[in-house]
């Protein structure tokens, strides 16, 4: 009983760090209708320029941590600016490469950086775990499970109530049109990439913080993608709970599924959910739905 | 009395020919005795590389047609072509099944595979279908990991004896040249025929706008999904023809990085073009080569220490993201799009246009 509360509730929790990182897909696609693979990459960039900042430079936590968010806030201007501006309005298949390539490329360049070793990435708070009961939870997952609701809070008021947030909503919606009212499109996208680099950065101090690491945490990118297509790629609401419909689902397969087949379902159990849901509504939860016009 | 100038067509034969001209006729009889006769006076490493081109070449003509020409998005060309080789590796090893038999087979086994996600592409459209095939390549590591050991030999792969045509054993590189050389050339002289016909016009026309062909009456359902099921079925061929010649089948091998690096072939080569398939794969995997051998040279120099032996990976992956980047952003239609700049300003010679 206790194992299968704690598969529910760390399951919920990682569901929701998973909404972290898609939340990130999201920004970017509702300002530029662009996916960004790339996106878990960037979250281990951000983990490797914590470490560099603690260990080998020898500066405080907060100074890091603040270096870190501006870093990763640059890190998405310099790419919107150098590799999805010239690509604005070309064909989808352009925009899904473009974002792969740079996936790759990227971390190719993590290992030239960082090697391949496993790094220790200094906490930003204590790691001890929560005990809840008779479980105990990863302080750092409860941290951003509290972290992500109040984010998706933060994001849809500022999307839906706000004058700056409400413009790159028109944005999202259509290009041109937005252009034609007078809205600044350019500033609206590079605004978004910017806002998705500190999202990474923010979920690499929930995940890797206090852990060890090496560049294969970017295969987080991948484990999000179902929460991001549940919800539909522009729904930030939609997000919390697809986060916890994928990670309970995870959970729960973890608990009866795992000692059936030795273990491995839960990584491909999103997935499965993903498909069939995608397959009864095909722009997921939440997402808009555009009337298509020859 | 003055003839035409150009090259010009008399009858519908003529017109429909792959084949025009007596010098294209000389050239291509020339290339066709150059790669038959290759392993007579080249290396063994030659003849490694070669093999692993005419298999990666199935795969991403297979590739072109179900991206290049139907333009779906597929991410999971790699996980396909695992299915084939499973597929294949088993039907020899358990059932002794001849390969005349087991290869169309792997191929049949990959495309059903593959038109699941065919038939989900009429409904999920854009970057969900995109994100979508990522999906197979879960799937199928899971499978093939899970099934019953006895089938496919679960983490420890499944091992496969040399298999043999006719008495004619395939247990050395040059006797697996022969084989993987023919099912190329038979294979890519199929997609040519296929995309001239009409189903390859049908094809062209769901790419361009699926609404459009829906109303000129092209069924978009049965296309979407006929175009997943060939492109499936060429990794399929594809990876029947690895499992015998690798000799060893293990799901690690089929990584969805190997289908970004089939993607990127294409986009080197060229979007919708048989030639522009071959141009990519020919270039891609010989400048993988060079790094492959270069890589650890240039680890001695020890100017990245920290990269160590991981500098041949971290190369590849730099290598792989920075050409999909540029040839994405400066040059869209690849280079076969150069290549016929080039070809044409020849022919027009001394006119400029």
């Amino acid at each position: 009983m206790a194992s299968l509360l704690s598969h529910l509730i760390s399951g919920a929790l990682i569901g929701l760090l998973y909404a972290l990182i898609a939340m990130g897909f999201v920004v970017i696609y509702r300002a530029g209708r662009v996916f960004n693979f790339a996106q878990g990459e960037v979250v281990v960039v951000s983990a490797f320029l914590i470490w560099t900042f603690v260990q080998p430079w020898g500066l405080p936590m907060w100074l890091s941590l603040l270096l870190a968010f501006s870093a990763s806030f640059l890190i998405g201007l310099v790419i919107e600016r150098i590799i999805l501006r010239p690509l604005v309005g070309e064909e989808l298949f352009s925009l899904v490469m473009v974002t792969i390539g740079l996936l790759v490329f990227i971390r190719g360049l993590v290992l030239v950086i960082w090697g391949a070793d496993v790094h220790f990435i200094p906490p930003a708070f204590s790691i001890k775990g929560v005990k809840l009961g008779p479980i105990m939870l990863d302080r750092g997952l409860v941290y951003g499970g509290i972290l992500t609701i109040l984010m998706a809070v933060l994001f849809s008021w500022f999307f839906n109530h706000t004058r700056a947030g409400m413009e790159m909503t028109a944005v999202a919606e259509d290009h041109q049109i937005a252009l034609s009212l007078g809205l600044k499109v350019k500033r609206s996208i590079a605004a978004a990439w910017g806002i998705s680099g500190v999202l990474c950065t923010l979920a690499a101090v929930i995940f890797v913080g206090g852990k060890g690491m090496t560049f294969v945490v970017g295969d987080i990118g991948m484990a999000a993608l179902p929460v991001a297509l549940l919800a539909g790629l522009e729904s930030i609401g939609g997000l919390i709970l697809a986060g916890l419909i994928i990670g309970v689902s995870q959970g729960l397969a973890e608990h009866f599924l795992d000692p059936m087949f030795q273990g491995g379902v839960g990584e491909v159990f999103p997935f499965a959910v993903m498909i069939v849901i995608l397959l009864i509504r095909p722009t997921g939860l939440f997402g808009w739905k555009t009337i298509e016009r020859i | 009395m003055t003839l035409p100038a150009g090259v010009y067509a008399q009858t519908y034969d003529e017109d429909q020919a792959l084949i025009r001209t007596k010098p294209q006729w000389i050239w291509f009889v020339a290339l066709i005795i150059f790669l038959f006769t290759l392993p007579l006076f080249s290396g063994g490493r030659i003849i490694g590389i070669m093999n692993v081109i005419w298999i990666t070449l199935i795969a991403v003509v297979g590739l072109q047609i179900n991206v290049g020409y139907a333009g779906q998005v597929n991410l999971g060309q790699s996980a396909f072509m695992g299915v084939g080789a499973y597929t294949a590796g088993a039907l020899t090893m358990h059932f002794n099944l001849p390969i005349w038999i087991t290869i169309p087979i792997a191929g049949v086994s990959a495309a059903l595979f593959g038109a699941i996600f065919g038939i989900a592409a009429v409904r999920v459209k854009g970057f969900y279908l995109a994100l979508t095939t990522i999906a197979a390549q879960y799937v199928f590591h899971f499978a093939m990991l899970k099934l019953p050991k006895a089938w496919f030999g679960q983490i420890e792969g499944l091992r496969i004896d040399p298999v043999s045509l006719f008495g004619f054993q395939f247990d050395t590189d040059v006797r697996v040249y022969y084989l993987v050389a023919c099912v190329a050339v038979l294979m890519i002289y199929g997609a040519w025929g296929l995309i001239r016909s009409r189903t390859g016009r049908a094809l062209v026309a769901v790419r361009d706008n699926d609404n459009a062909a829906d109303i000129i009456g092209i069924n978009v359902f049965y296309y979407k999904a006929l175009s997943f099921f060939i492109g499936a079925f060429y990794a399929g061929v594809a990876g029947a023809l690895w499992a015998y010649y690798i000799r060893y089948v293990l799901s690690d091998m089929f990584t969805l990085w190997l289908s970004v690096w089939y993607l990127g072939m294409l986009i080197v080569g060229g979007m919708g073009s048989l030639i522009g398939a071959i141009i990519g794969t020919v270039i891609i995997r010989l400048l993988q080569e060079f790094i492959t051998y270069f890589g650890p040279l240039i680890a001695e120099l020890g100017i990245m220490p920290d990269t160590g032996g991981a500098i041949v990976f971290a190369s590849m992956n730099m290598l792989l993201g920075g050409v999909i980047i540029i040839f994405v952003i400066f040059e869209p239609r690849g280079l076969v799009h150069r290549w016929n700049i080039i070809k044409e300003s020849f022919r027009i010679w001394p006119f400029p246009h």
